[in-house]
């Protein structure tokens, strides 16, 4: 499994890039390959104000669907619009051309509780 | 891996479900389908117990021809399961009920199980035919539904013209010593390792049923639309009364096909809406990777006919469709997409 170091994660398989304001996120290579193909995904809206680990995105596979919960706090101001009909880039590529959204943080701070690579790659080996 | 009827089956190999698919819709997949089980049923007696117990009628075929058929119900003439029969010799019939139903069949139609003798591989795809010429050409050449009994590097094995994937192929029961090193020959010759789930992708645009989904407890022939699995010409067979009694009233409801307009998945469970008002229920969907669109099976009332506005609630949320005529695809439509 990748899981790159310069990235933050959530205990529900998100992960959180950080660009000054704002955090890029998508779902990670673990979650990708236990979804299967990615054939939909239903995309937050801009301008949505998120919780962090309220339900913002469902990505249905072949075998089955799954929720994709907010990492952090704050207000969806950017989404990718191209998975609509490229879903397969979550599974392609799930750091890059797969990131679903960028969220404006509500605090930078919540950005450390999350895990970092070393604590994620802990969880999924348990 | 996945347990399945008490089996554990890969749902995937490492190529995943979609690329598994368009191998069998454009060139050959194979698949490890020795769950199905075998009961073999013997002797002089053995084509009248038959024809008694199933619903179909063997003197349709004959010797070294499969048939479809169902084993009912009698209280209500609902399938308890739907198999296939090889019948390889005038007095040998292979009887292949679904992994979980097994012992139910063997219960009806006597004869011994032996499942845990041979594995089942089954080719598929356009090319399925030009793949076993360079491995196994006899049963290359075993043609749509025949049977023959053939050698394989001096073990016997029974290959069919059948398949549940709506293309050209075979299925090969295959003496459970030599099954891995025929599957290896196949993946050398070609063929793409498929699991379960392309084989319900690929079963579903083919429109046929999954016992489970759309046939099963509660769920007759003729509501699913196999009113020609049923020989009437037969003088009895179990659940015929029951059956004849549907076939007079007219079933209550009717499988058809949903197509919807977007990509998101219909699942089995989701209500089917006529005009905003409940008229039915989704027993299998998923994505059709042919069409890239989500496709579904579904029982809704007999007048609602094909062509229909539908529209699934998924989870809340209400997907646009239409009813359609099965197969979602065939042979034959598939080369006028491909157009």
């Amino acid at each position: 499994m990748d899981t790159p170091d310069d990235l933050r994660y959530s205990s529900d398989h998100e992960w959180v890039r950080v660009e000054g304001g704002t955090a890029r996120m998508g779902i990670t290579d673990y979650a990708q390959d236990a979804l299967g193909d990615v054939v939909f995904v239903q995309l937050p809206s801009a301008g949505a104000a998120v919780t962090a680990g309220s339900s913002i995105s469902e990505v249905e596979s072949t075998k089955s669907v799954s929720e994709v919960y907010a990492p952090v706090t704050g207000t969806v101001v950017e989404v990718n619009d191209e998975l609509a009909d490229q879903p397969q880039h979550l599974n392609e590529d799930p750091y890059g051309d797969g990131w679903i959204c960028v969220i404006e943080l509500a605090d930078r701070g919540e950005v450390d509780r999350l895990l970092d690579a070393e604590g994620y790659r802990k969880l999924v080996d348990d | 891996m996945a347990a399945f009827g008490g089996w554990t089956m890969p749902l995937a190999y490492p190529q995943g479900t979609l690329a598994e698919h368009r191998a069998c819709r454009s060139g050959v997949a194979l698949f490890d389908v020795s769950h199905l089980g075998t009961v073999r049923v013997t002797g002089t007696g053995a084509l009248a117990l038959l024809q008694d117990a199933l619903t179909n009628d063997l003197r349709r075929i004959g010797p070294g021809q499969a048939q479809y058929t169902h084993l009912l119900d009698p209280a209500d003439g609902s399938v308890v399961d739907d198999l296939l029969v090889w019948w390889v010799a005038p007095e040998r019939f292979d009887v292949m009920p679904n992994a979980s139903n097994t012992a139910q069949v063997r219960r009806a139609v006597g004869g011994t199980d032996v499942t845990s003798e041979r594995a089942v591989l089954a080719v598929q795809g356009p090319q399925a035919r030009s793949c076993l010429a360079s491995v196994f050409p006899e049963a290359g050449a075993v043609g749509r539904f025949a049977v023959r009994e053939l050698d394989w590097q001096g073990t016997t094995c029974v290959v069919a013209g059948t398949g549940y994937t709506g293309e050209d192929g075979v299925e090969m029961a295959v003496p459970e010593a030599a099954a891995p090193a025929l599957w290896d020959a196949l993946v050398g010759a070609g063929a793409v390792p498929a699991g379960l789930g392309a084989r319900d992708t690929l079963r579903l645009e083919a429109g046929l049923p999954l016992h489970g989904h759309e046939l099963g407890p509660g769920i007759t022939p003729l509501q699913a639309g196999l009113g020609w699995v049923v020989g009437w010409d037969k003088p009895d067979f179990r659940g015929r009364a029951a059956l004849e009694g549907e076939r007079a009233r007219g079933p209550r409801r009717l499988l058809r096909g949903v197509e919807l307009e977007g990509r998101r998945p219909p699942r089995a469970g989701s209500a089917v809406l006529s005009d905003g008002t409940v008229v039915g229920t989704v027993t299998s969907g998923n994505f059709s990777p042919t069409l890239e669109r989500g496709i579904g099976l579904c029982f809704v009332p007999p007048d609602l006919e094909v062509g229909a506005s539908v529209e699934i609630d998924l989870r809340g949320t209400r997907l646009p469709g239409r009813l359609v005529r099965l197969p979602f695809v065939s042979r034959r439509r598939k080369v006028e997409a491909g157009r």
